[in-house]
């Protein structure tokens, strides 16, 4: 009732506070009403101030360039795991994603956490040592530390799993030492095939995750024997006969 | 434990009732909120700690970590239900951000264990280059590597850390010279003496007398004067390289391996004390730096020689949140003055006089004996540091005569419009337009002095005046905000730009293992060819933004430190 009409009585149009105490005279020209929010990047007036050069700035920058890299590869970085599609992909094998089961790469300090927290960790399995092929004498092993020497750069991880599903997916910087290991196996085909030597009883157990890694992306345990050997997608690793 | 920093407000939350049956994942329902009061974490800042996790330890840990920062504290099953995520993910996550101090675990009633995230610890990720970098001016390359590896793993024991900061430092050596481990933990114990690095809160060694079944988590204790206690270690060895580049390793794989195992076999002596890198001490550093860089810019080089003095004077018996420092008198400063400052007694003196009649008031004077005492104003000093980062953000944003009206006010504490322009010498017009686009953007505030008790307006007064406090806190969000920006377009740049990124890497890849096997020159020739021209200016540009973005960042983070020692300066002495 009263107030029905909106506004319209009287004093309409009066402001609470008097307009001079806040330095606005009568008949000042009022900047325009704005009618829209303010633009997203609205232009600077005045150029920013640059930014430290020089030694200590450099060396800062470079330093979190180098740490920020080196947390991805660290294994508390944890990526999720790619949800398993219907069918398998190329793109699939250069991705960058978890493993699927459910265990951690490092060893934490069980004693300090909750005993709720306690989940598996992988074995890791250790850095194997690496022979430098062409400058090594020919020996009866030789066939077995070229496959060696194709996994020197790349860490070993045993699977404890040995579903056909489980992938290892690599993590870049390995992808790009697949690319070198291509190349580094076209040259070493011409190698292998001048020196053949028959295989000794006891073969070192190599993880056929690797090996199938680095041509495929499925995964065989190897289990003993030289029987299974995994074909190659290139060429024909020789076959080395019991 | 360790109390968060900045939490504020009761924590005191109802218990379900004892008649509520059991309490599996269905029956947990969000505590009742309204008797807990969080944390305020605003939503910049939140997002800040989104960028910080996600950058650095994957999406998983990110969701689990921003959940709990916005939620508070909450137990395995909750978090598993609310974010939608396995148990065994939340599992890893949460081992992640415990081992990083980012998240701390409490037991409750009923044994229920909770775990709350430390957004402000997050934060702190943006510094680590800054702490790396302070480690190396003060230690050189060992205490540099020493501190990455503690902030790189979050926690360590002193023999992992020396191990393989030795392993790290001899790969970097000429061939055949390896780094001794005695050298590494001596730097370490220095580390230790000066309170950079300190022990982690250690599971206290309980007798087997308790008999009920053993608790869900441990209570982890330290008291004060253990945190800095190195344990006696012969750490006796030297650094090893990677097998792959040296030489020596002929090879049969099985002759290593049994004494490979029977290493890892070996008890290790200080099982069980773990060190982490001190903050609050980097902290305490990087105050007094600037406070010395202050003094130098403001007076000379002496002084601020001075200043630092009788700051390094005080590092040890001064608590670092502590308004001023202890007193020290001029004989005990002019002893301690370094060897290559030969001033006289007298020349220190006026200096300390000069010093403390400074309006700044960054040295005072508190007493006449010894030659005459005096303290460094610690809470006056950062207030005078972040008045002078408003000052200059006003004059960067809004230009010089903004920034000399914005002093003006600070001057003189409250102005009315009609003086600001007498005083400034602006024409009015220009005076009340830059005062009302201080004022949008909260840099300057209002003041209501009414004359009559009805508060009329046309009756009162309205001063202008500043606020540093409050002034403080909005820019300090206006930083957060910023570097959240700053990092999403650097993510952006990077992410337009993947696949060229990735054909140049592989093609750097194709080239060092070329190199490795010996190509001739023609062949390099070719493979570099592969990026043309074109896309190399692609690739410099994109390096010289993210170089940009990068050098931003490290930028805002320094007034961000300004901002927040301050703040908490003076929240402390309320």
């Amino acid at each position: 009732m009263a107030s029905r009409g909106g506004g319209r009585g009287r004093g309409r149009g009066q402001l609470t506070f008097n307009m001079e105490a806040v330095g606005i005279g009568k008949g000042d020209a009022l900047p325009p009403p704005t009618l829209q929010p303010s633009p997203l990047f609205p232009p600077l007036e005045f150029r920013p101030v640059p930014l430290p050069s020089g030694e200590e700035g450099e060396y800062v920058l470079a330093l979190k360039q180098e740490l920020r890299g080196a947390m991805r590869q660290l294994p508390y970085f944890i990526r999720p795991a790619v949800p398993k599609r219907d069918v398998e992909r190329y793109s699939d094998k250069y991705q960058m994603s978890g493993p699927l089961d459910n265990a951690i790469d490092w060893n934490p300090d069980w004693r300090r956490l909750p005993r709720e927290l306690k989940i598996r960790v992988r074995k890791l399995q250790k850095e194997r040592t690496t022979i430098l092929l062409p400058k090594r004498p020919p020996k009866t092993t030789e066939d077995k530390e070229e496959t060696i020497q194709k996994l020197e750069t790349l860490e070993k991880k045993e699977e404890e799993v040995t579903s056909e599903e489980d992938e290892e997916k690599e993590e870049e910087e390995e992808k790009e030492e697949e690319e070198e290991e291509e190349y580094d196996e076209e040259e070493h085909e011409e190698v292998k095939g001048t020196s053949f030597h028959t295989q000794p009883p006891s073969l070192p157990l190599i993880s056929s995750g690797d090996l199938n890694s680095v041509h495929q992306g499925c995964s065989l345990q190897r289990v003993g024997g030289p029987k299974e050997i995994v074909p190659s997608k290139d060429s024909a690793i020789p076959f080395i006969c019991p | 434990m360790e109390q968060p920093r900045g939490k504020t407000g009761w924590t005191e939350v109802t218990e379900p009732g004892p008649g509520r049956p059991g309490f599996g994942a269905s029956d947990r329902r969000p505590r009742v909120a309204a008797l807990r009061l969080l944390s305020t974490m605003t939503q910049a800042e939140i997002k800040l700690c989104s960028l910080l996790l996600q950058e650095h330890f994957g999406e998983i840990v990110e969701k689990i970590g921003v959940h709990l920062i916005r939620t508070g504290s909450q137990p395995l099953r909750v978090i598993a239900h609310d974010t939608g995520t396995s148990l065994d993910q939340v599992k890893k996550a949460l081992c992640v951000l415990i081992q990083h101090n980012l998240v701390i675990y409490q037991v409750h009633k009923r044994g229920v264990v909770e775990y709350e995230a430390q957004c402000s610890r997050v934060l702190r990720m943006l510094r680590y280059p800054r702490y790396i970098y302070t480690a190396k001016t003060l230690y050189s390359d060992t205490g540099e590597l020493i501190v990455e590896e503690l902030l790189l793993n979050g926690k360590m024991t002193m023999s992992a850390v020396v191990k393989k900061v030795a392993d790290r430092l001899t790969e970097t050596m000429e061939d055949g010279k390896t780094m001794d481990y005695a050298e590494v933990s001596n730097t370490f114990v220095r580390l230790a003496d000066t309170h950079f690095v300190q022990r982690c809160p250690f599971v206290p060694a309980t007798e087997n007398s308790d008999p009920g079944p053993p608790p869900p988590a441990p209570t982890l204790v330290i008291n004060e004067k253990d945190m800095y206690l190195v344990p006696k270690l012969s750490l006796i060895g030297k650094g090893k390289r990677r097998r792959s580049s040296d030489e020596d390793a002929t090879g049969e794989p099985k002759a290593k391996r049994p004494k490979h195992t029977a290493d890892n076999k070996e008890p290790i002596p200080d099982d069980g004390i773990y060190w982490q890198a001190n903050l609050d001490r980097f902290h305490q550093h990087f105050r007094d730096q600037g406070i010395v860089s202050a003094v130098a810019n403001r007076m000379d080089q002496t002084s601020s020689e001075i200043v630092r003095t009788m700051l390094r004077m005080s590092e040890i018996t001064t608590p670092s949140n502590a308004p001023f420092t202890q007193p020290l008198s001029s004989n005990e400063i002019f002893r301690s003055l370094p060897v290559g400052y030969n001033i006289s007694k007298q020349v220190l003196d006026q200096y300390l006089t000069l010093l403390a009649d400074d309006p700044l008031e960054f040295v005072g004077k508190s007493g006449d004996s010894g030659g005459g005492m005096y303290v460094i104003n610690l809470h006056k000093a950062l207030g005078s540091l972040a008045t002078a980062t408003l000052e200059s953000v006003v004059q960067e944003r809004f230009g010089s005569r903004c920034a000399r009206i914005f002093r003006l006010v600070l001057q003189k504490k409250h102005l009315e419009q009609k003086q600001v322009e007498d005083f400034a010498m602006i024409p009015a017009k220009e005076a009340k337009d830059m005062l009302y686009k201080m004022l949008s953007e909260n840099f300057i505030s209002l003041q209501e002095i009414p004359k009559t008790p009805d508060h009329a307006p046309s009756r009162t007064f309205y001063l202008y005046t500043v606020n540093i406090l409050s002034a403080a806190r909005m820019l300090l969000h206006r930083c957060y905000k910023s570097i959240a920006n700053l990092i999403e377009r650097r993510q952006f740049e990077t992410k337009e730009n993947k696949r060229l990124l990735e054909k140049s890497q592989r093609v750097e890849a194709i080239i060092a293992s070329m190199q490795a096997t010996g190509a001739e020159e023609a062949q390099l020739q070719e493979i570099e060819e592969m990026i043309t021209a074109p896309e190399r200016q692609q690739l410099e540009t994109l390096k010289r933004n993210v170089n940009k973005l990068d050098a931003s960042e490290i930028q805002v983070d320094e007034t961000i430190f300004l901002l927040e020692s301050y703040i908490e300066s003076t929240m402390k002495r309320q």
